[in-house]
């Protein structure tokens, strides 16, 4: 297959997946003789015949967040985004993993696929009513939803860790060498973004999850790597390219670049700043954007790192460091990395700041900024992406056992997946994974947060649990 | 196939990837060589594909091996393939059935690419990884990356040692019953198809450069500056930005940067040690790089209004004229040639000694441009430098240099142009005659009219005898009418007589471009003149004078 004909499918796997949502979408509210559901089913029987004819055998098959046909992973797109999500959501209510179509299709196959499919919401066993109700449909098979298998997922956990860790020892490393004036690998910086990206795509949450440890010594360092994992989570939710997403993790990376030149007396001090140590930090991004441009010849990236560096502290309202004399757009990327910054300050111990928030606390004052601080928009996709409970908040569950949020779910965003510390009789155990989706035989959810507590409160090291 | 016949195989993948690397290098992508050396490695491909689903190599520094058994060795250090990979921490290289030759290709290229040169910025993993290969997939060992090797261990054991005791956990568990129940006042709001709108606007205006609003901070940083340091950066910052504007074309963006700076020169309060600064940005501006760049713009066919050009050239300073003088003879383009001379017009009287150093070019052209350019400037400081290119060995850069000398006229010019008039060539001698009809002085007429009236004038060629008289006839003045009248009426001599008619018949014609009627007595006398040529320029002459 040519790059062309590689596009071309893409493009048409995207809008299968579209055109299934709208159908499924559709029949919530109609049935399946009215005209407009009749007519997208209609459509929805020509991609489907004219991919068979092309490919002899079209397998849409969901693995994690994304859709796979025939092998191809389809991309986030922004226009299909929320049909995209419904989907997700749906397939994964059912336990619904692939789909084959395997020769032409009719509508009344489709038909009695949307039936079964309604058919599975109802139902204690969902997947099994699907499979059954589908037996008689010659050309459709389906299959179930797929379990990472836990040996993978601790392979998958160590490599995580180890981008992690690799990314936070580079950026400590360029930060050395730019101090004693020796020249940055470039090269190698892409690549850790690259591998970041690589790990986003694939596993969002673990990486994520890395960003929520906040206790090591250097927080300039760390701080750098998870602003620059949570812009390219948030830039995922956006819709960006893999390109992009790289372009945002660098200069996300590069963003607080100008604090090397901060006095150390002034950055590790441990009580409070006085005005004039405060007017110094504030100098930070101007020294940021020199920095940057002192790096290397000038390029696109070079400059889109520059004018994060140095926009990353104005506020959505202007307001904000430095002050600028003509008025700014501030950068879509600037606006990204603020929320991120910000986030992963509030939720950090840094010097000049012991006490950090938690997670749904600083998500909860973050919320009170959108709008004059922060970009409005940006932090919506940005809770959309944390959920309620972000990774790392320590939630007391109505089972009486005591968690840490290890997961969280983009789909149902007030049930994420809680790793159990303390279980039901006050014993400390280490762990259990637990996912408040989960229901009981009476459909009624088998765990539910009832409160959340201040992990810093009780110097809970959250390493401990989620390395 | 056989086990041996796949070693094989495989072997002979890794030769032909050898030979196209360097195939790729060496030719252009229509080359038949090109074309059949990635044919033939295709080849090599689909049939190994015929048996097999994958085809997996296992780097290491100094092997490539397949199915445990080296297909490729090199200890060298030099175009070593294997080296070449494993640099970069490539450790594993996959091609699956299904690869297509767009993707192998690809592949080469990628390969095939000088990563010694400064300007790619990426290694060979990033490429690969920035392509998205569906058919070729590797492993890379990412360790490289880490700056100090053990910071894995160290850091998880600095966080094992901050381990928290069992009893802060079991506070936080006691505590959770003691205390209100506190829900997150965090509320989600789901996505609308009015946020995805409004973000797609937002990427819209993202994908656009951003060298402008580089630019816009760039003028932030004047009133964040205290010290020297901080404005010899921020000029450095100009300037780079200067290089990297004529980079990308947009000279739009670089007119607007110099005219900020042009107008932060002329704020009254702005201290002139600053203003230094600025000035030195909008010199660098006109430097041989940034010129060099604007060249290769100029010659790459990219449609560049006229006016954006004239009107960065307004900004720079004298310095800018060596650089603009040196592409001029690079340039390839008629049009990009013009747009250099029209600048070097508009810069030349900033320094006219500057530009006089164009005159010692090699290359005849730019000698010839830079002497038009002179004429165009018209500055008669020129002429002292134009006077020493009148000897040049070609004739059309002393054509020029004599016309630009008529133009420019002084009294300097005479001395040479009357030399020239004795000059061995007849073209060089027709300029010289036309350039003093320019200079349209008195001198420059007497010098004429010695010349006629030189005994050995009559010898001269008609053609260009007739050039003299109609030259000498721009000035209608009184001595010129009885000069001509007094050659109209001279008689002539026997052995002679022929070449004394051609100089009343040129008299004759060049009465009638004076245009005093009162020269139509004597023509009517010489309109039956024994000579057919004066009956002839004489009638020519009377009708001219007649009928206007």
């Amino acid at each position: 297959m040519d790059s062309k004909q590689e596009r071309e499918l893409h493009k048409n796997a995207k809008e299968l997946i579209n055109q299934i949502s709208v159908v499924l979408r559709t029949s919530q509210i109609h049935d399946t003789n009215n005209v407009a559901l009749a007519s997208a089913i209609s459509r929805l029987v020509a991609m489907i015949n004219t991919l068979v004819s092309q490919e002899n055998i079209l397998v849409l098959e969901l693995r994690g967040e994304f859709f796979y046909i025939n092998e191809y992973r389809i991309r986030y797109s922004l226009e299909y985004l929320l049909n995209f999500d419904f989907m997700v959501r749906e397939f994964k209510k059912r336990e619904l993993g692939n789909i084959t179509f395997k020769g032409q299709i009719r509508s009344d196959d489709i038909k009695r696929f949307i039936k079964a499919f309604v058919d599975a919401s109802f139902s204690q066993e969902p997947f099994n009513t699907i499979q059954e109700e589908m037996t008689n449909v010659r050309n459709i098979d389906v299959g179930v939803l797929k379990k990472v298998v836990e040996d993978e997922s601790l392979d998958v956990r160590k490599m995580v860790k180890k981008t992690y860790f690799n990314a936070v020892s580079f950026t400590q490393g360029v930060i050395n060498k730019i101090k004693s004036g020796e020249k940055v690998n470039i090269k190698k910086a892409k690549r850790v973004v690259e591998s970041m990206v690589d790990q986003i795509l694939e596993e969002e949450q673990l990486l994520l999850g890395m960003t929520a440890i906040k206790d090591y010594d250097e927080y300039t360092y760390h701080h750098s790597v998870n602003v620059s994992i949570l812009t390219i989570a948030l830039g995922q939710r956006l819709g960006m390219s893999r390109r992009l997403l790289t372009e945002l993790g660098m200069v996300s990376l590069f963003h607080d670049i100008g604090k090397m030149d901060i006095p150390s007396e002034v950055l590790n001090k441990p009580s409070n700043f006085t005005d004039d140590e405060w007017n110094i930090i504030r100098k930070h991004p101007v020294w940021g954007l020199k920095a940057i441009l002192k790096l290397k010849k000038f390029d696109d990236l070079t400059i889109k790192s520059a004018i994060v560096a140095f926009e990353h502290h104005m506020n959505f309202d202007l307001t904000g460091y430095p002050k600028a004399r003509k008025k700014i757009n501030i950068d879509l990327y600037s606006r990204i990395v603020s929320v991120a910054d910000q986030y992963d300050a509030m939720t950090s111990a840094r010097v000049y700041s012991r006490t950090p928030l938690s997670p749904d606390k600083a998500l909860s004052i973050m919320m009170e900024r959108a709008g004059t601080q922060l970009d409005p928009l940006v932090f919506k996709f940005f809770t959309n992406m944390v959920g309620v409970y972000p990774i790392g908040t320590l939630v007391m569950l109505d089972t009486r056992e005591l968690g840490l949020v290890c997961e969280s779910n983009q789909l149902f965003p007030n049930r994420p997946r809680v790793m159990i510390i303390v279980n039901e009789t006050g014993n400390r155990i280490k762990g259990t994974i637990v996912d408040l989706t989960e229901k009981n035989e009476k459909d009624q959810h088998v765990r539910s947060i009832r409160k959340t507590l201040d992990p810093n409160k009780y110097n809970i090291n959250l390493a401990e649990y989620l390395l | 196939m056989e086990i041996n016949e796949d070693f094989k195989a495989a072997r002979d993948i890794v030769q032909a990837i050898l030979k196209s690397k360097k195939i790729i290098r060496m030719y252009p992508a229509n080359n038949p060589i090109y074309v059949k050396t990635l044919e033939d490695s295709y080849a090599r491909f689909t049939d190994y594909f015929d048996y097999r689903q994958d085809l997996v190599f296992k780097i290491k520094q100094n092997e490539i091996t397949w199915d445990s058994e080296p297909v490729y060795a090199n200890p060298e250090k030099e175009d070593n393939l294997a080296l070449f990979f494993f640099k970069d921490g490539l450790r594993e290289l996959t091609f699956k059935r299904g690869l297509t030759s767009e993707e192998m290709e690809d592949f080469l290229k990628i390969i095939s690419m000088d990563f010694e040169r400064e300007v790619v910025d990426d290694d060979i993993v990033t490429l690969l990884w920035e392509r998205d290969f569906q058919s070729i997939q590797y492993i890379a060992d990412d360790a490289i990356l880490a700056d100090e090797d053990n910071y894995q261990d160290r850091a998880i054991q600095e966080a094992e040692e901050n381990a928290n005791s069992p009893d802060n956990i079991l506070k936080a568990y006691q505590d959770a019953f003691d205390e209100q129940d506190v829900a997150s006042d965090t509320s989600i709001v789901p996505l609308s198809d009015a946020d995805l709108q409004q973000l797609m606007q937002l990427l819209d205006q993202e994908s656009h450069g951003k060298t402008e609003k580089l630019v816009d901070l760039l003028f932030e940083l004047p009133y964040l500056s205290e010290t020297r340091t901080d404005y010899e950066e921020l000029t450095t910052f100009f300037m780079n930005s200067a290089e990297f504007i004529m980079q990308r074309g947009d000279l739009a963006i670089m007119n607007s940067m110099l005219l900020r700076l042009s107008s932060l020169i002329s704020e009254p309060h702005i201290d002139g040690e600053i203003k230094n600064y600025f000035r030195r940005v909008i010199s660098y501006a006109g430097n041989g790089t940034i010129i060099n760049l604007l060249g290769e713009l100029l010659d790459s066919g990219q449609e560049i209004e006229d006016k954006v050009v004239e009107e960065y050239v307004k900004h720079l300073d004298k310095n800018a004229i060596p650089p603009f003088m040196n592409i001029l003879g690079e340039l390839e383009s008629i049009h990009a040639r013009k747009v250099v001379i029209d600048a070097l017009i508009f810069l030349g009287p900033k320094d006219i000694t500057s530009l006089a150093k164009g005159l010692n070019d090699p290359r005849w052209f730019v000698v010839r441009n830079i002497i038009y350019i002179f004429r165009k400037i018209a500055d008669k400081r020129a002429v002292e430098f134009l006077l020493r290119t009148v000897r040049h060995a070609d004739i059309r850069v002393r054509k020029e240099v004599i016309r630009a000398l008529g133009e420019l006229g002084g009294g300097g010019v005479f001395q040479t142009l009357r030399e020239c008039l004795e000059d061995q060539d007849m073209q060089i001698r027709s300029a010289s005659l036309r350039a003093l009809g320019t200079v349209a002085s008195e001198a420059a007429k007497r010098i004429i009219m010695d010349k006629i009236a030189e005994k050995a004038f009559k010898d001269v060629d008609f053609d260009e005898k007739k050039e003299y008289f109609e030259v000498l006839s721009k000035w209608k003045d009184e001595e010129i009418f009885t000069f001509l009248v007094g050659m109209l009426k001279r008689k002539s001599f026997l052995f002679s007589s022929a070449k004394m008619d051609e100089i009343r018949a040129c008299s004759a014609y060049a009465l009638g471009l004076v245009g005093n009627r009162d020269a139509l007595p004597y023509l009517t006398k010489t309109k039956g003149d024994s000579c057919k040529l004066v009956r002839e320029f004489s009638f020519t002459a009377i009708k001219r004078l007649e009928h206007g």
